[in-house]
């Protein structure tokens, strides 16, 4: 099996809730996957999901051909699940360094590249993580992600709420991520034309189920879906 | 059985855990007399921060009891004891009587032991007109229920008379003391005796350069002990309980500074005789186990057995000492006043007593006069060999032993 | 105005009387600020290693540190079973705060049935030893115990600040679960704090022996100030913790020179509402 991630029959949600159900999809090895949506269809419990924070009622996950969807989130970090997520969550009270150190693994992302990647992030090195502005914040949450050395990167609407400018640096940072370091990856975001340039394949949810899966770029030629389902032309 | 259950309801529910009760269920003892057991209740600190004492004031009841029981109980009936924990809380040693009295409907009560567990009963014993004779609360004035009987002889005021006994033996030193420093708790019976002992050195011309008080509880003595070392007197009164002499000596030692002479009110008396600071320490008592105080009636078996279950729990200090004695004194008061008055009947007992001597260990004992009290026989015993000997008065004094001056 | 020399002595008395807090405060503060578990058993804890230190200080003459060194591995494991305790069922704060107080009630209970309420008194020959510098005197086991806890609480600091495990562990004291979706293994560090914090308890009950006499009941006698020390010194701030302590045992021993004993014990909780009131930033 070549793929890296394959979901298949995925239902989830909270408590008795039932959220997403009947999720499949597949994502090969340096592959990066938009999940496009309006609010509250279920985007976020989707990534979720894949970390392990969410109820899953049914279906599976499986990351290089193993079954990762009962294994406890700490595990499925280990096996190489990197996530940022959507409220960021650094560790207000750790310095930006120590963000990243509490968390490295071995691996290619050393903190000197992570480094490398956010410049704004050395120069703030020895500041808390609470005392950075919101587009530090996102920035230290992928440079966190990035420490692990995941396999799969989950990205849960990195641009949201920050300044065009930060948004600028962000999208080209994600940019460098997936076109040079081909770094798998899985993007929820709500603007379409940001991230499908950057990625192969896509998919829409509505209402916790997959309405449309394609190649990105058929979705850049035709943005019929896109204003079926969210109702925007892609501006 | 249900009855003991109380006192620990608040740690069960809290604890949850079983085991507790197998700690102590109620103490019964009985023995040889006939009919129907006379029954009586009270409170220990058996737990909390009052418990040090309570072992030696339940050894030395149960020793009673049997005693009791052995000759002819109370009128003829054999004697019953039933012992329940207060925790060390007044207001646990107010329920706890509450019960005994209206639910245990026991015949009789015998007091707690320290001053705020035995106000908290005395309140009850006087609702239900019980007589309660206790053996510790060293503020006899507090001591406002007729029907109560204190069976240690502190004398009405002792904050007068006993600071004088005191005064006595330094004026009979070689150098008799000029001035006298003061620390005392602020827990009421010693912070009351330093108060009176300050008045009295004064009225005799004993200066008191330095009066401190410390918080009960006081954790670190080293200021303390910088101050006393300061002020430097003659001599060194300690109104002190438990520990607190040990740690105030040990802190003034850490500060290469012996007090000329010191004297302490009530300490542990073990820690403090076997302290290498505590050589020739003046200390108040009531009795020691030797002369005169041996020949008093049963006081040899009584020291004996004492001795014998002292050690058989464990305690490092296994030798018979005042606070024991006025548990058995106490007793002792019980059993005269219902033989005496032939009768379970509260108010006949009482009558009895404030009409006649009872001996105790402690000797002929009175309760006619202020507070129900009578004279007043407080004495200084001194630490010597690391054994306490009484030293004052002098006709308390074994043959062999005298005072020694340092 | 007391002299110089009293105020002198005072001050040393009291930072090191403060050093016993510290140490005190340390394992406490560490459950507390990185696991959120209030362990009142700490004192309880410490009081059983203090009554084994004299167990086998005077019934077996084992000097008292080879009785630390038995010590402290016997509470480790004692911690780290009272941690499986809190994992098993899920204790949170407020849970933890009852439990460990039954705990340590039965500790207490324990403690009296074995060695009675009666004082113990471990007497070693270098429990009055001071060193005199000028004036002044330096009791040696309490500036011994200083040392100690200030070696504990430096290293215990650093360890927390260089190390993999201590920003792991400082990051999962923030927020736990997304720690633990960053691959931390909260639940092992857990274990491994608790057994620390006991092992600390073991530590200060090994000094509490020599310093102090000890009777069940005086299981509380700390329980306050020490809560206030831990508290002025930051949750989980091994240094905070020690700084806190000699603060607070300074501030009691110069209120009792120069005011009135008695004053002492309002002493640490008039510090610390002072500081909640300040508000500082570094609180
Ligand atoms: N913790 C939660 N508990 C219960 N319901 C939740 C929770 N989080 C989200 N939901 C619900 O799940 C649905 C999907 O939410 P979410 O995945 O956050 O959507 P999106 O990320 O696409 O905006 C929403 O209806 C939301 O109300
Ligand atoms: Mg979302």
């Amino acid at each position: 099996m070549a793929d890296l991630l394959s979901v298949e029959n995925l239902s989830a949600g909270y408590g008795r809730a039932v959220v997403l159900s009947d999720v499949a999809f597949a994502l090969g090895e340096g592959e990066a996957l938009a999940v496009l949506g309006r609010n509250g269809v279920g985007k976020t419990t989707l990534l979720d999901t894949l970390v392990g924070v969410t109820r899953r009622f049914a279906g599976s996950i499986a990351l290089g051909g193993r079954e990762v969807g009962t294994l406890a989130p700490e595990m499925r970090a280990g096996l190489g699940v990197g996530w940022v997520p959507q409220e960021r969550n650094i560790f207000r009270s750790l310095s930006v360094e120590e963000n990243l150190t509490a968390v490295a693994r071995p691996g290619p992302w050393t903190i000197e590249r992570v480094f490398g990647l956010f410049p704004r992030l050395k120069e703030r090195a020895r500041q808390s993580g609470g005392s950075l502005s919101g587009g530090e914040q996102q920035m230290l949450a992928i440079g966190r992600a990035l420490a692990t050395n995941p396999r799969l990167l989950l990205l849960d609407e990195p641009t949201e709420g920050l300044a065009p400018i930060i948004v600028q640096e962000l999208l080209a940072a994600l940019t460098r991520l997936l076109r040079e370091e081909k770094l798998a990856a899985i993007i929820v975001e709500q603007h379409a034309q940001k991230i499908l340039p950057i990625t192969q394949r896509a998919l829409i949810l509505e209402r916790g189920r997959i309405v449309h899966q394609s190649e990105s770029a058929a979705l850049l030629a035709d943005p019929a879906p896109l204003e079926r389902f969210l109702g925007v032309t892609g501006r | 059985m249900n009855h003991r259950m109380g006192a620990w309801r608040r740690r069960h529910v809290l604890g949850g855990f079983v085991g507790l009760a197998a700690l102590g269920a109620p103490a019964i003892v009985r023995a040889a007399p006939s009919g129907a057991p006379v029954r009586v209740g009270g409170t220990l600190s058996l737990t909390g921060f009052l418990a040090q004492t309570a072992i030696i004031h339940k050894i030395a009841a149960e020793i009673m009891v049997e005693d009791i029981n052995s000759r002819n109980g109370f009128i003829g009936r054999p004697v019953e004891y039933i012992m329940l924990d207060d925790q060390s809380k007044p207001d646990v040693a107010r329920s706890l009587y509450e019960k005994l009295i209206t639910v245990d409907k026991v015949d009789l009560i015998m007091g707690p032991y320290a001053t705020a567990p035995i106000l908290a009963a005395m309140g009850v014993a006087q609702r239900y007109g019980k007589v309660m004779i206790q053996s510790s609360m060293g503020i006899p004035h507090l001591q406002t229920y007729d029907m109560a009987f204190p069976a240690t002889p502190f004398g009405p005021e002792p904050d007068k008379t006993y600071p004088n006994v005191i005064l006595d033996a330094m004026a009979s030193l070689p150098t008799p003391p000029k001035s006298m420093v003061i620390v005392t708790s602020k827990f009421p019976s010693a912070q009351f005796m330093a108060k009176g002992m300050r008045l009295e050195a004064e009225k005799r011309g004993v200066k008191v350069p330095l009066y401190l008080e410390y918080e009960a509880g006081n954790r670190d003595f080293g200021a303390i002990a910088a101050r006393v070392k300061e002020a430097n007197a003659d001599f060194l009164w300690v109104g002190s309980l438990g520990l607190e002499s040990n740690q105030l000596l040990e802190a003034l030692r850490k500060l290469d500074y012996t007090p000329k002479t010191s004297f302490h009110l009530y300490p542990a008396p073990g820690p403090l005789a076997l302290s290498p600071d505590g050589n020739l320490v003046w200390c108040s008592t009531f009795l020691e186990p030797d002369e005169p105080f041996m020949s008093r009636p049963g006081m040899k078996k009584i020291a004996e057995l004492y001795k014998e279950r002292a050690t058989k729990a464990n305690l490092p200090y296994a030798i018979i000492d005042a606070q024991a004695a006025g548990m058995v004194a106490a007793w002792q008061i019980l059993e005269a006043g219902v033989n005496g008055a032939k009768s379970l009947e509260d108010k006949q007992i009482a009558a009895w007593l404030k009409k006649n001597v009872v001996t105790t260990v402690y000797g002929p004992t009175k309760f006619d006069g202020l507070y129900n009290h009578g004279e007043p026989a407080q004495l200084i015993r001194q630490v010597q060999d690391k054994k306490w000997k009484v030293v004052w008065p002098k006709q308390f004094v074994a043959p062999g032993v005298k005072l020694i001056a340092t | 105005m007391p002299s110089g020399t009293l105020l002198g002595q005072a001050l040393i008395s009291g930072v090191l009387a403060g050093g016993m807090y510290g140490l005190l405060a340390l394992g406490l503060s560490l459950s507390w600020g990185l696991l959120r578990l209030v362990n009142l058993s700490h004192f309880a804890l410490a009081f059983l290693a203090a009554y084994l230190t004299y167990e086998l200080g005077t019934t077996y003459h084992v000097a008292p540190w080879w009785a630390a060194a038995m010590v402290v591995p016997v509470m480790l494991m004692i911690g780290l079973a009272q941690h499986w305790l809190f994992d098993r069922f899920k204790v949170n704060e407020l849970a933890s705060l009852l439990i460990t107080f039954s705990f340590a009630v039965i500790l207490e209970v324990a403690i009296q049935l074995y060695w009675t309420a009666d004082y113990r008194r471990f007497e070693t020959h270098y429990s009055t030893m001071s060193i005199k510098v000028g004036a002044f005197y330096i009791p040696v086991l309490e500036l011994a115990l200083c040392m100690v806890a200030g070696v504990l609480a430096w290293g215990t600091w650093l360890w927390l600040r260089k190390t993999y495990v201590g920003k792991a562990l400082r990051a999962a004291a923030e927020d736990a679960d997304i720690a633990a979706a960053y691959g931390v293994d909260h639940k092992k560090l857990a274990y491994l704090l608790s057994g620390m914090g006991a092992a600390y308890a073991a530590i200060a009950g090994t000094f509490i022996a020599l310093i102090a006499t000890l009777a069940p009941a005086q299981i509380w006698a700390w329980l306050g100030v020490v809560f206030a020390v831990v508290i002025i010194g930051r949750l989980g701030n091994p240094l905070g913790a020690l700084l806190a302590g000699m603060l607070i045992g300074a501030s009691e021993s110069i209120a009792m020179a120069i005011f009135a004993p008695a004053w002492a014990p309002v002493v640490s909780f008039s510090v610390l509402i002072a500081i909640l009131l300040w508000d500082p930033e570094w609180l």
